[in-house]
């Protein structure tokens, strides 16, 4: 495990294995970002990079900038300072072709509440210019582990749960090299929560790469090869799973993701 | 990118035919416009039948009369008919309001009536509820109650964001939604092409008809970009809704009263009592035609003396008394007209001023260019009032003739003396033939295209602004 923040630099050695470099260039990187929202700066110089099939969390309280900094990947904040790119390419500078390479969760999201799961995925994939057939979308829905009888109900009878399953469903059915998942876990039963951990990391070993953003050191730790720690905006902690090690070690965040908001 | 869009359009429907608001809406929709549209049309055809009929008997019946002295005929008088156009079916317009029957007779300038007492009856019954108000007030509301949410539901459902995340852009986003309320409308035209097509049946034009629907269906594509744009603009569909059903009462009520309160105070009109008062003393300048001998005919007579170079006016080759008559008509005439003119031209202007309200409320516009193209508007009721009054003129002058031509002056001099002198003033009933068959039709469908072009200006502005607002907008919506 390595532990590093602004005033503990990371371990160079355990860092090497997730540095850029040309040959392998990193899939999503923030340099310097600063945003502005309703006239207050949310992000300060945050400096980060995605190598591909990496698993990168962002991990934060309330307020600290996490949902912000997906915004801004998908082009819907324009950074008021620095830069973020996607594949090597400036946010903006392509917005379109960027958008069609990320799959995104949002923080509580929604589907539509009257249409059923298949409805629900078939308009949505549509709507990003692809499509699945039922035997495809009913095998995603067995890895989001949603009851088959619920399927074809509308999801205004679903649980926050089952509507999370749906949303995720969606993004694995995107079938795109990025996935942004904003507090993927929220709502979801512990049971659902291993079962999604696990999804991720299939994801991530199938060459996927994921940027979640997330209150849940637990969660955050087992799934993730980097956990970044947002306070205020400024990233203040990194934290590297070390090699041959399946989780980052817990306590350490948590210490230092409690002691940073008891601060 | 239209894929998505048609998508989008596609979904919003599914939406609607899923909700219980929404069919609830547009089943009571579909009652009320198939309630007033059948009542106001059985109305019109029956009235358009019964005037029709009206006419042909009123002119039977005057042709019909004896043998009779001339100037009896010319106070026999005739009545015309102002038939309904077949798009009244759709707006009837001002035919409510102003009569639709004239009683012509000499030195007169009598109003419209009502054709029957049922239908100025009318006017404050449902039947006065029809099919172009149910467009112009009830197409708004509907699509208010099932568009408001387009935009706002996304935002406070947490739709927005994958929705946008599937590459979809604002811009998409909201062309979407509003083809979606855009097909709504054409539904909700459906009502509207059946009456047209009805019309044309019975001999509308069919450039008029087409200029209607187009009229009321860039009228309700305004109302789909202004209902977008707030759905994009606000936060909450509460407030949306609140914007919506404002805007929609100060430009179904508020305006148009202001309208027509404004036209009145900006341009007031003399009280018809007053004008009457007036006219009939200048009137009275001009002389009684029916004493020959008073002092304001005096100079006819000498002139008519000096012209044919006799002494007396019983050696005139033409009935002195007749001239008289014939000229006094004339002279008459033109007082009369010159204050049917001048009220019709202040109407006229008032009417013009309390349009151009259209530019502040899309209601006053699309009601001035409905009532334009149906032939129901006020300038076609002006131009009834002026044909009905060439009619009337024509025949008088026309049995003036005849007395002038005909009829022996001591002979018609006296008339009074016994049966058998008054027998021989008598002329042949072959002179009614004068009268002139009246047939009102609607202006032509280019005059009528013509006369609501400011009204399409109008609303061709409000769409063209909203639509600018809603495309800056959708380039600027967010999650």
């Amino acid at each position: 495990m390595v532990v590093s923040d602004k005033t503990s630099p990371s371990d160079p050695q355990a860092n090497a294995t997730r540095e850029s470099s040309p040959i392998d260039a990193p899939v999503l990187a923030a340099e310097s970002l600063s945003v502005i929202r309703s006239g207050q700066r949310v992000l300060k110089d945050v400096t980060f990079r995605i190598s591909p099939g990496e698993v990168h969390a962002l991990l934060g309280g309330n307020g600290a900038g996490k949902s912000t900094t997906l915004l801004t990947f998908l082009g819907f904040l324009t950074p008021a300072g620095g830069s973020v790119q996607v594949q090597g390419r400036d946010v903006g500078e392509n917005l379109s072709a960027i958008r069609r390479t990320i799959a995104y969760l949002p923080e509580a999201a929604s589907l539509y509440g009257h249409l059923n799961a298949y409805e629900n995925l078939g308009y949505f994939l549509s709507l990003a210019g692809t499509n699945a057939d039922r035997s495809a979308l009913d095998d995603v829905l067995d890895r989001v582990a949603l009851q088959s009888g619920a399927r074809g109900m509308r999801m205004q009878t679903y649980s926050k749960g089952m509507r999370q399953k749906v949303a995720i469903a969606l993004a694995i059915l995107r079938d795109t090299p990025i996935l942004l998942l904003d507090e993927p876990t929220s709502g979801l039963d512990p049971v659902a929560i291993d079962d999604f951990n696990r999804l991720v990391r299939d994801l991530a070993d199938a060459g996927r790469t994921i940027l979640l953003v997330t209150h849940d050191v637990y969660g955050a730790c087992h799934v993730a090869d980097r956990i970044d720690l947002l306070q205020n905006g400024e990233l203040v902690g990194t934290f590297d799973r070390p090699p041959g090690i399946d989780r980052i070690d817990t306590e350490a965040v948590h210490e230092a993701f409690a002691g940073r908001a008891a601060a | 990118m239209m894929n998505s869009v048609f998508s989008i359009a596609r979904e919003e429907w599914r939406l609607w035919l899923r909700s219980r608001l929404a069919l609830s809406a547009l089943l009571v929709f579909a009652l009320l416009l198939t309630a007033t549209s059948t009542l106001i049309a059985l109305r019109m055809s029956a009235e358009h039948q019964q005037r029709t009929e009206q006419q042909a008997l009123a002119e039977e019946t005057f042709l019909s009369q004896p043998d009779r002295h001339p100037h009896r005929m010319v106070h026999y008088g005739h009545y015309v008919f102002r038939v309904p156009p077949p798009l009244s079916v759709v707006d009837p317009g001002v035919d409510a309001v102003t009569g639709q029957s004239i009683f012509l007779e000499g030195h007169r300038q009598n109003t419209a009536m009502f054709a029957d007492a049922g239908a100025s009856a009318n006017i404050g019954s449902f039947e006065a509820l029809n099919a172009a108000l149910v467009y112009q007030l009830f197409v708004p509301l509907l699509l208010i109650a099932i568009g408001h949410g387009l935009i706002v539901r996304e935002r406070e459902e947490n739709t927005l964001a994958p929705l946008l995340a599937q590459n979809v852009t604002g811009v998409m986003l909201c062309l979407g939604k509003w083809i979606a309320l855009a097909g709504v409308t054409l539904v909700l035209l459906l009502p509207l092409f059946v009456m047209t097509a009805v019309a044309v049946a019975r001999g509308e034009s069919l450039l008029a008809s087409a200029g209607l629907i187009g009229i009321y269906a860039l009228y309700s594509l305004v109302w789909c970009s202004l209902i977008l744009l707030v759905s994009a603009l606000v936060r909450s569909r509460g407030l949306g809704l609140g914007i919506l059903a404002l805007f929609w009462l100060g430009a179904v009520l508020i305006v148009p009263r202001s309208a027509v309160e404004t036209a009145s105070s900006v341009m007031p009109a003399e009280g018809k009592l007053e004008a009457d008062l007036r006219m009939q003393a200048d009137l009275r300048e001009v002389g009684d035609g029916h004493y020959a001998g008073a002092p304001e005919f005096m100079q006819l007579q000498a002139n008519l003396l000096a012209q044919y170079d006799v002494e007396r006016v019983e050696d005139l080759p033409v009935n002195f008394r007749g001239v008289v008559a014939e000229v006094n008509e004339a002279d008459l005439t033109e007082v009369m007209n010159r204050y049917a003119e001048e009220r019709m031209a202040l109407e006229a202007r008032q009417a013009r001023f309390a349009e151009s309200f259209g530019w502040l409320s899309p209601v006053v516009a699309v009601s001035a260019g409905s009532r334009a193209l149906s032939g129901t508007d006020l300038a076609t009721h002006h131009r009834f009032l002026r044909e009905a009054e060439a009619v009337r003129f024509d025949f008088v002058q026309g049995l003036n003739r005849v007395h002038v031509e005909q009829l022996d002056y001591i002979i018609d001099i006296n008339r009074s003396n016994d049966t058998a002198s008054e027998r021989r003033t008598r002329m042949s009933a072959e002179n009614w033939n004068v009268l002139d068959e009246f047939n009102f039709q609607a202006a032509p469908a280019t005059e009528r295209l013509t006369r609501a072009t400011p009204a399409l200006t109008m609303l061709s502005a409000w769409f063209l602004l909203l639509t600018a607002g809603g495309i800056f907008v959708s380039r600027r919506i967010r999650p």
